[in-house]
This record gives C-alpha cells, structure tokens and sequence, in this order.
C-alpha cells in the first residue's frame, strides 16, 4: 500500500508540474488561492520552489481522499452487489427447490400409498385364503374365489387411484380388476377355471417351494381363456357380459418371477391401456406365517398424476420438470409429449434424452454430457446458466433415494424467468438502482411462491395434496420446539383459508363417508391480520385428527366473532362452556393497552370449534393430549397412524396467537375442541349485511342436498337472512317440493272463479321472485341411466327456476357436459358453504335482472302456460284429488306471501309432504296402471319402464329410425325392435338419417302445432361409423337444425368401441344414450323407453 | 321320429361345441332366439349377409395391404367394420383376430396386419364352414318334420 501511494504521488507530483507550466497563464485569473499565491510571488519568488511543494502536497493529500473515497464507494457496491445476488440466488432457489419438491413428494406419496395397499390386500388375501386353508371339494373352492373377489373388490373400489389390483394363485388361476383411466370403466379380469382346477387338484401342501410354477405357464399357454367383465365403477356390479380377450390383452399380471426369495418388490411397468408409466408392487401371500408362497398379489398405480401436478406447477411458472429413474427413464414429464414408446412388442418406457419435448431432451443431453456417465453424488445438480439452444437455463435437480426406486428430478426454468433483471442490470453501476431492484425482485419471487401456492389451493387435485401437506405441515415442528418460531405479520382472508381448507379435507371426508362442514358467522371479520399459513396448520392438525377418528357423521368447523368491546352474548356458545375460560377478554384489554395508540388496527377475539362425531377423547385425557409428544420422529407416527401428534403444535401455535385450545364437553359422541385466537384486523371495514342486500330480490332456495349437517346450517342462516327455503336430502322429496311448488297452478286453469284470482297472485310472485334449486349430484342415480330421465324432469322447472348443481370431486366429464348441453350451467364443488351460496344467489339474481331488462318475462309466462296445458290434457286423476290439490296452493301461497318465515314455510311444507303421501296412496289402491302426472311422474315413469320391460312388445308404437350401414346389423336390430313393436324406418348413411328428418323440420311450422304435429320419428339409432357422413355429423346436423325449436329428438348412439372412451364425443356432439355392438336387446329396449316420452294409453 | 330325435340331439350337441370351442358366443343364441314364425329363416338370412360382407372387406383388406403406401386409416375402418359385423353375428374368434388386427394398425405394423389378415381368413373360413354344417343339420331336421331345439 505504502509503494502505491509512493507512486501515486509521484505521478501527481509530476503531472502537476507539466500542468503548471502549459497552463500558469489562465490559472492566475481562477482562485483565490492562486491569486495569494501570486502576490507570494511577486514579493517572495526565492521561495516559489517550496511554496510548490506546499502545494502539491495539499493537492495529493486531497486526491488521495477522493480516491480512497472512491474505492470506498466501490467496495461497498461490491459487496452489496455480491450480498444481493446471493440473496437473490437463494430465493431464487427456494422457489426452483419448491417447485421440484412437489413432484417429488408427490410421487413419494404414490410410493407409499402403492405400498400400504399391497400389503393390506397381502394381509387379506392371507386372511381368506387360511380360513379357507384345506378345500376339500371345488364348490369350496369356488367358495374361496369367490370371497377373493369381493374383498379385492372392495379394496379397489375404495383406491381410485388405483390402476389394478391382481392375485395369481399357485395353480395358476387369477383374478385381477382393472380401472381403464381414460374412462374411468371398470373390469374383472379372470382365466379360465375349470382348466387349471381340473388339472391339478388345489393343494398347498403338495410343494413348500414355488418351483412347480412360473409365470410362464401363463402366457404361453393359449388354451387358457381369458375374460374381462365390465363392473359398474362404484357398486362392483356386472354391468355387461364377459368376454374373452386374447392373453396380450392383459393388465400387468404379477408373477412368482417378482417375488424371488418371497420379498415384496416393485418396479415401473407399462401397460397399453394407459399412457402414463404405471407403478408395480408385487408380494407374496403365505398360507402360514413362514409358509409356501400361495399367491402373488400384485398391485399398480398410475404415475398420472404425477405429471398432472408438474404441467400445473409449469403453467404458473414456466419451464420444465421431469421425472425419471436413476438409470434415466421417464416417469413423469410436465409436457405434453408422449412417455411412451411405441414398439412392436407394446409400449416402452422412454429415456429423458429421447423426450419429444425439446427443452426436456436438450436439458437431458446437457445433463448427460456435463456428467457423462458419472453423475454427482446424490444426483444433486445446480446449474444456474446452462445454454440450451439460445437461452440461459437453470437446471437443478434432486435425488428421492428411495430403497428399491431411487428417482431423480430434474427443473428447467428460463434463466430471464427468474434473473431476467438481475442480468439485464449487472453493468449498470449505481448501486441505489440495485437496491432499490433488489426489493422488487424479492417482491417478484414472492409473488411467484404465492402463486404457486395459489395455484395449488385452485387446482382440482388439491384434495391429493393432503398426504404431502400434512407431512409439511409437521415439520417445523423442531422450530417450534425450540421456541425459534416467528410469527408473520401479513393481512389474510380468513374465511378463504379456512374454506380452501375444508375443500381440501372433503375429498378424504368423501371417502370415510364423513360429512364436512364448515359455519363462520357473518360477523368473522374478512381480513385479518397474522401467519396465515400458521393458521391454517393449526385448522389442518385438528380436522385431520378429526377425520383419523371419526368414521361416520360430521365435522364442523365453526367460527364465530367476539368484538371484545361488546358484550354481546353469543348464540353459539353456552354459558356453563365459556365459565370454563379464563376471561381471554381481560388478556386482551390488557395487551392491547400498552400499544392502543401506535396501533391503527384493532385487535378481536376468533373463536371456532372443531365438532366432530368420532370416537371422542376420555375425559381424564383431555389436558394430556396436548402433551403427549412422545414420538420424536414424524415417520414413525405417519406408520402408526399417528395419535393426536398434530396437537401439541397446535397448542403452541395458539398460545403463540395470543389464543388457548381446549377439549370441552360435548353433548352426544365425538370430540369438540373449542380455542380462540387474538388476531388483529383494520378497522373500518364494513360488514355485509345480507338480510338486507338480498330483501329487494325476493330470493326462494330449494337446497336439495345430500349432507345433513351442512344442508342444516345453510337453511338456517338462510332463514337468518330472511330468504325462504325448501329441504330435501333424496330425489323424490326434491320431486315432490318441485311439483308442490310449480306445478299446482294449473289446476286452477280447471277451477272456479275464486281460485285463479290465488293462481294469479302465485305467478305473479313466481315472475318478481328468484327462484334457485339447489341440487345435489348425488341425488341423481348416476349408476343407471336413469339420471337422464331425471334430468329430463327437472328440464320442466328449467325455465322457472335457476339450477345449481354440487359437484364431487369425480363427477365425470359426461355428466357435466350433460348439464351443461341441457342449460344447467351453474355448478360448483362440493362441499358447499355460504360463501359459495352467496356466489350462486348473485350469479341468479344478475341473471334475473338481465332477463329483466330484455322484457324476457311476458315469454317465459307464455311457455310456461304452454307446459302446463300439455299437462292438464294428460292429467287424468279424479277431481277430488284436484280440489284438495288446490286448497293446499291456496294456503301455501297465503303463507309465502303474508311471511317469509322460515318455520311457518317449513310446517307448510310438512303438511304438503303428508298430502302427497296420502295421494300416493290413494295412486297405490287404483287397480288400472296410474297415470296420473301428478305427483310423481319420475317414479311412475320407472316403474313404467319396468313393467314395459318385462311385458313383450314393451316399443309397441314407438317409431324408431335406424342409421346403419352394415346390412346385418340393419336387419339385426330391424328384427330385435319389431319384435318389440316399433315401427323401424332404416337408412344406410348420415346424409338420409337427416333428410329423413329434415322435410318435417322445415316445413314452417308455426310455433303452437309442434305439440300436435310431431316429428315423424320417436328416435333414431345411430352408427358411428358410416360412409359419406358419419353418425357425430349427422347428430351435430340434426341438433343445429332443432336449434330455436322445442324439438328434441332423441339419438342412441351405436358404436363398435369395445371401450366406451366415445361416449363422451358421442354426448358432446349431442346424443342422448349410447350403445356398444353387439346390441343386447334388453339394454336396447330400456335406453329406448327411458328416452322416448311414454305416453301410455291406459 | 327316432331319426328326428337322433338329428335334434346331434345339432345341441353340435351347437354346444361351437359355443365351447369358442366359434360363437351369446349374441348368436340371441340371433336364434329372434327366429320366428314372421321371420323363419332369420338366422340363415342375416348369416349369408355376413358372408357377403365378410367376403367383400376380405378383399378391400387384401387390395389395402398390398398398395404401395397402405392406408392404416382405411384398413383399421375395414377391420373396425368387420369386428362389428362378426360380433353382432356371434362370430366371437373372428372378432377377437380383428381386435388384434386393430392394435397393429395402430402400430403401423405392416408385418403384424398381414399376418393377421391370414389369421382373420382362415378364423372366417373356418367358421363360415362351421355355419354351413349347422344349417345343413338344420335343413334336415326340418325335412324329416322336426323342430329345432332352441338354445338356453
């Protein structure tokens, strides 16, 4: 250091000097300074030479501050610089390491849950097959197989995510069920019995080794048959008869080859019925503990999901990510590309250098060439610019050491996703402008962690999170314990949380038959302030503790306001409960006093209960189970099952909330733990107030659902904000309010005088009011066909009403596009809750208002007249009936219009129920068919059906056009439908299918004789496949042309398809039913009755 | 009359084993089932419509395979047609061939189509000549005034 400035001054000295002598001139003219010096000059030149020394040295001095300043300034943009990247890269990071840890945990979950499900299905078939350990003759033996299939069945059905499960016994018969995912069908795959039974007698004890069979055996062996049955994918039911399949049809059937010294083993596996690599666990079943091995069991799981998460997670980030083994094959790719290829053998995995998805293979290359055949240790890879084509990537990957399928994954973003900025400024030098962007891009990256996960508490496939969640959500537990536990301070919805939360358990609730509901009073603040994610933990710890003990019933999850203000007494809480708490209040005051002044927000009390009907908790323990943390490691309570693990986080992060949690008396089984939480929120943010913003509208809900608990609940906060509801919980009590509800007016069409003065005022309240049918998909019979027959009954309340359908989570893509084609476009999840109430009211109100404006009314009023007379013209029950009928309307509508009080609706409602039930009786004692459409047209329509199904010529009349090509299939089921008594027209192409019905379409005919002059065919049966215009053609044709008209004909789809995959382009392009060839003739006969309107002549 | 009983019981027989060896399946019991007094030679009739057929998309399938450039669209439409026809008929072993037939268009599977165009021939020929030794049993159990035994 000392040498440079040596030099340094050195060099100023001298460039000084050369600066004095060119410029000495001007320089006199400039400062003060010089000037004094100057006169110095003047008067003392002899001196000059020191006085320049003097000088110079002030001038070094000065320049060496300047520099040091300078180098000062520098350093510290460096190090700031470098600080900011490296800050920059670990987010940076932590969002890369996210992204993948999600797949990755994913899959981990699949592993796991491929595992346990192996080794109950072992345990099983084990159980069953050593009850059954000696069959002396074959009828035990069929006995055996016999309970096999049910309890194999029942183990599938309640895994949807299951690909198949299959058994191969030791004399090599096997039985197997198979899930095709494409369409959700299900089959059981069986051989042929009598061959192997016959052969060799069943007997375990005849070789304690598995050397007498192989796997072999099986595919080489032709004679064995095979066959597939199709099921009914929930009830297990045959749905179609067996047929035989050639062996390489075959699921992945697990062998003894999997099980070489009888240890279970698993490995991906690919099947040509899916094109998503599938996971394959195999393991031994054992007549003896230590026994011979008498089975294989085997059991695979789609990897599907997988790549589901990974396309959603590129979808709110760019990029790439994939999955593969650790020798390279693909398991799981966000892109669309194919996993498999194609080979003459069947499908084949794929490796990641060979991905069609070009930024997949050029990363694998990359990664390929980098490491060559020697990857890292661990698999672990951080590459922050990797030049794949013309751009900069990111590529990480990770390494799921799992002990028999170790995996790898691999993350590909834009290096300009993430660093974009931070790239773009590197040169730019000033050092605030980096500061300043560095807290934008901290915004940025936040954001993005935000959004993904956003994106997750969005997606349909949250519920599949749960594993993973609750496995996270364990694991600040060390942070916790160590009291190192921060918590955030950020506003939050709370109502959303706690609602995404319930929507996220409902699934699982689903599947253990658990009703979920959650009730927050009106008066929850919406925004807090505090650790949103904390929260929520604390909720996901309670209802999955909940779910873990409760098999039948519900869980609430209640939540109420306390403003510590007030002292409003609360409705939900009991006096003697809240005498248990310590006053939280006085905490309250207490600690909000010391900062009332700093602080704008105020702070409330949050109370909620988590109610369940489980096994309960013994009084003793109720203080312990706060406690009890006696299992250090979280794995081994998520083998165990797990007691109340989750509480004791929970109470720490309550108490951390200012809150406390206690279990509390409950009247009735289960558990009620009730905790308040001190939370703090803004001030001036006004409630809703529903009774009034929804007094004008004259809203009426029919909630016909299936959950008891939270149908309850909405129908009495309904009745709170003054909105008049009707309750049912099956189809025929929702038939029964519909037609006590719509239909009764037209009885007074037939009526005296007085009476349609009261018809008159009830339509005149039908126009002002919204009404809103709530509907629950599950109260449709959706295992049958008849869901479209009733479907075909609600159509009758389309105009008059606004329908709102409850989805479940597997409500398949048919049926929604069946509502859908038919007008029902409001349609939300289950389970349903007040805020997504709120959404459909105003959905309908909007929609009431828009129709409103566009004088839509005087039209609908004419339709609906329209309707009514076809009724009355079919109605045929005798006047007695009518008149008692009409007395009920009368007081129902008295009572609607004078109060909107929920009791008085719901006795009124009481009463009409009793009446229907004693018309159904007065129908039941008649000895002719009863055709009376009035009560319940849908139940007499099935019974109808059956009858006519039984009877012989059940199509008497019916006037059927068949479109199909093949002349054999023409006169098969020409003859199979006149045998019937239908009247069949055949043509042999989609381009006649439509001139058939085309002349009696166009024809102009004005608007009131449609009814009288229907088209001249009831049906048409439809081939698929037809020359010069096929079967979707001609149906979209025919549809358009119906469009802007009543008519609807009915179109039966006939398809070749063994799978029914096409049933859902046959639906979309608007058929109502559909049929696979060969035709069976009853399938025929009862799609046809349940399409055609039946209008018997009794 | 013993001779009657003699050929009723050689067609159950006979019927029996064609449904055991596989040649025909349920739907051709429902074919049988659909005779009757208003359509007495039903089965006959929609049968030689299967061999019209069948013998025509032989051919197309034939002259498809063999062009220079095949057309896997066209052929697996053949193929699709005849799966149709021989399971409306019952003829479950020619559908079966033709479900293989399929996944090898799929494939592209020049090899595997011939192949199993071979196999559709012979599966086709055998139980077209099947059929006909049903009708012939047939024909002479009416001749000698009997009536033929219906199926369960």
């Amino acid at each position: 250091m000392a040498t440079f400035i040596k030099h340094v001054f050195v060099r100023i000295h001298s460039a000084v000097n050369s600066w004095e002598k060119s410029h000495s001139p001007c320089r006199r003219r400039g400062l003060h300074r010089d000037v004094e010096q100057d006169e110095l000059q003047h008067t003392n030149t002899n001196c000059l030479s020191s006085y320049y020394s003097v000088f110079v040295a002030r001038l070094a001095i000065m320049v060496m501050l300047a520099i040091l300043i300078g180098l000062l300034t520098l350093l510290t943009w460096h190090f700031t610089k470098v600080y900011t990247r490296t800050s920059l890269n670990a987010l940076a990071y932590g969002l890369r390491y996210e992204l993948l840890q999600r797949p990755v945990l994913r899959m981990w979950s699949i592993l796991n849950s491929t595992v346990e499900i192996t080794t109950a299905q072992v345990k099983l078939s084990e159980y069953v097959v050593r009850k059954y350990s000696k069959p002396e003759n074959q009828a035990q033996q069929v006995e055996l197989y016999e309970v096999m299939k049910d309890v194999t069945w029942a183990l599938f059905a309640s895994h949807k995510a299951l690909n198949s499960i299959t058994i191969k016994y030791k004399n090599g018969f096997v039985q197997a069920f198979h899930r095709d995912p494409r369409d959700n069908s299900t089959y059981y795959i069986y051989n042929d019995l009598t061959n192997y039974t016959m052969a060799g007698p069943y007997d375990v004890n005849a070789s304690s080794s598995h050397q007498g069979w192989n796997d072999q055996t099986i595919h080489s062996n032709i004679s064995a048959i095979w066959y597939r049955e199709p099921l009914d994918p929930d009830t297990g039911e045959k749905i179609g008869k067996q047929n035989a399949i050639p062996p390489d049809d075959l699921i992945n059937i697990a062998g003894i080859s999997q099980v070489p010294y009888g240890a279970p083993s698993w490995h991906v596996a690919v099947s040509k019925f899916t094109n998503s690599p599938l996971l394959s666990a195999a393991m031994p079943v054992r007549d003896a503990p230590e026994g011979s091995i008498v089975a294989v069991v085997g059991v695979t799981t789609s990897l599907y999901s997988v790549g589901q998460l990974m396309k959603e997670l590129v979808e709110f980030h760019s990029g790439h990510i994939y999955l593969t083994s650790q020798e390279g094959w693909l398991l799981a790719t966000s892109s669309t590309t194919p996993l498999l290829r194609n080979s003459s053998d069947g499908p084949k995995l794929m490796m990641a250098v060979d991905s069609q998805d070009p930024v997949i293979e050029t990363g694998a290359k990359w990664l390929l060439k980098a490491y060559g055949g020697k990857p890292p240790p661990n698999h672990e890879v951080h590459i922050e610019k990797a030049k794949l084509g013309n751009q900069l990537y990111y590529i990480d990957s990770f390494f799921l050491n799992l002990k028999r399928l170790p995996m790898v994954g691999v993350l590909i973003i834009p290096r300009k996703y993430i660093m974009g900025k931070v790239d773009e400024r590197a040169f730019k030098t000033l050092m605030i402008l980096i500061s300043a962007s560095e807290m934008k891009l901290r915004a940025i990256l936040i954001s993005h962690l935000d959004a993904r996960r956003k994106a997750e508490a969005s997606s349909n496939y949250k519920s599949q999170f749960l594993a993973n969640m609750s496995h996270e959500l364990r694991t600040p537990m060390a942070a916790v314990e160590s009291g190192k536990l921060v918590l955030e301070e950020a506003e939050f919805d709370m109502g959303r949380e706690l609602e995404g939360l319930v929507d996220m358990f409902s699934v699982q609730c689903k599947n253990h038959n658990v009703e979920i509901v959650i009730d927050l009073s009106d008066d929850m603040p919406k925004v807090v302030q505090g650790d949103s994610a904390r929260v929520v933990q604390i909720f996901a710890n309670l209802i999955s503790n909940s779910i873990k003990f409760t098999s039948s019933g519900y869980i609430i999850l209640r939540g109420w306001c306390e403003d510590p203000h007030s002292c409003n007494e609360n409705g939900n809480f009991s006096l003697d409960q809240k005498a248990l708490w310590p006053a939280p209040k006085n905490k309250l005051i207490q600690q909000e006093s010391p900062e009332k002044n700093s602080c704008k927000d105020k702070k409330v009390i949050l109370w909620f209960e988590v109610d369940d009907t489980g096994c309960g908790i013994d009084p003793s323990k109720w203080e312990s189970v706060f406690e009890s943390f006696e299992q250090a490691d979280p794995s081994t309570t998520r083998l165990h099952g797990g007691t109340g693990l989750g509480l004791c986080i929970v109470r720490t992060l309550v108490n951390k909330m200012g809150g406390e949690i206690r279990v509390v008396k409950k009247n009735g089984p289960g558990t009620l733990m009730q905790l308040y939480l001190l939370l703090g929120t803004p001030v001036d943010i006004p409630q809703e107030n529903y009774k009034l913003k929804y007094a004008d509208h004259n809203l009426k809900v029919v909630l016909a659902l299936n959950g008891s608990m939270g149908r309850m609940i909405l129908s009495k906060w309904l009745f709170k904000i003054g909105v008049p509801t009707w309750d049912a919980c099956e189809w025929n009590e929702l038939t029964h309010i519909l037609q006590e509800l719509f239909i009764p007016s037209r009885y007074a069409q037939s009526l005296t005088y007085e009476c349609s003065k009261v018809e008159s005022i009830s339509k005149q309240e039908m126009e002002v009011s919204v009404f809103i049918i709530v509907v629950d998909i599950g109260l449709l019979n959706l295992s049958t066909d008849i869901w479209k027959e009733q479907l075909n009954f609600l159509d009758l309340f389309n105009k008059r009403a606004k329908f709102a359908w409850v989805l479940n989570h597997d409500t398949s893509n048919a049926i929604k596009m069946a509502l859908h084609n038919r007008g029902h476009l409001m349609m939300v999840n289950e389970p349903l809750y007040k805020s997504k109430l709120i959404q459909i009211m105003e959905a309908a109100i909007k929609e009431k208002m828009i129709s409103l404006r566009h004088g839509m009314l005087g039209g609908d009023t004419h339709e609906f007249l329209e309707i009514d007379n076809v009724h009355s013209d079919q109605e045929s029950s005798n006047d007695s009936e009518k008149s008692e009928i009409n007395t009920i309307q009368v007081e129902e509508t008295r009572r609607t219009l004078s109060c909107s009080r929920y009791g008085a609706i719901n006795n009124c409602f009481l009463e009409l129920t009793e009446v229907c039930s004693e018309r159904n009786k007065l129908g039941a004692n008649e000895t002719f068919p009863v055709v009376n459409y009035g009560d319940n047209s849908q139940e007499r329509r099935i019974q109808y059906v059956e009858k006519a199904i039984n009877g012989k010529k059940s199509l008497e009349g019916v006037r059927i056009l068949l479109a199909e090509d093949t002349p054999i299939l023409q006169r098969v089921a020409t003859i199979m439908l006149e045998k019937m008594g239908a009247i069949v027209s055949v043509v042999g192409d989609g381009v006649q299918a439509v001139e058939a019905l085309q002349n009696p379409l166009e024809d102009g005919m004005p608007t009131q004789t449609k009814m009288r002059d229907p088209p001249p065919y009831d049906l048409i049966l439809m081939d698929c496949q037809m020359p010069k215009m096929d079967g979707y053609e001609a149906t979209k044709t025919i549809r358009r042309a119906e469009m802007g008209t009543d008519l609807h004909i009915p179109i039966v789809a006939l398809t070749a398809h063994a799978m029914s995959s096409d049933e859902a382009k046959c639906l979309e392009v608007g058929m109502d039913a559909y049929l696979t060839k060969p035709i069976d003739c009853k399938l025929m006969v009862s799609t046809i009755l349940s399409l055609t309107k039946l209008q018997p002549k009794s | 009359m013993a001779a009657v009983a003699q050929l009723q019981r050689q067609f159950i027989e006979y019927t029996t084993s064609l449904h055991n060896e596989g040649y025909l399946d349920d739907q051709f019991t429902q074919l049988q089932k659909l005779q009757d007094e208003s359509n007495p030679d039903f089965v006959v009739e929609v049968v030689s419509l299967y061999f019209e057929d069948s013998e025509k998309l032989l051919n197309n399938l034939a002259t498809a395979l063999q062009q220079k450039i095949v057309d896997y669209k066209q052929v697996d439409s053949h193929v699709h047609q005849f799966k149709g026809s021989s399971s409306s008929i019952g003829a479950q072993r020619v559908a079966t061939v033709c479900v293989h037939f399929r996944n090898f268009c799929e494939e592209k599977n020049l090899e595997g189509c011939v192949r199993c165009l071979q196999q559709l021939k012979q599966e086709y020929i055998l139980v077209r000549s099947k059929l006909e030794a049903l009708f012939r049993l047939e024909q002479q159990i009416v001749q000698a005034g009997g009536q033929i035994p219906m199926m369960e």
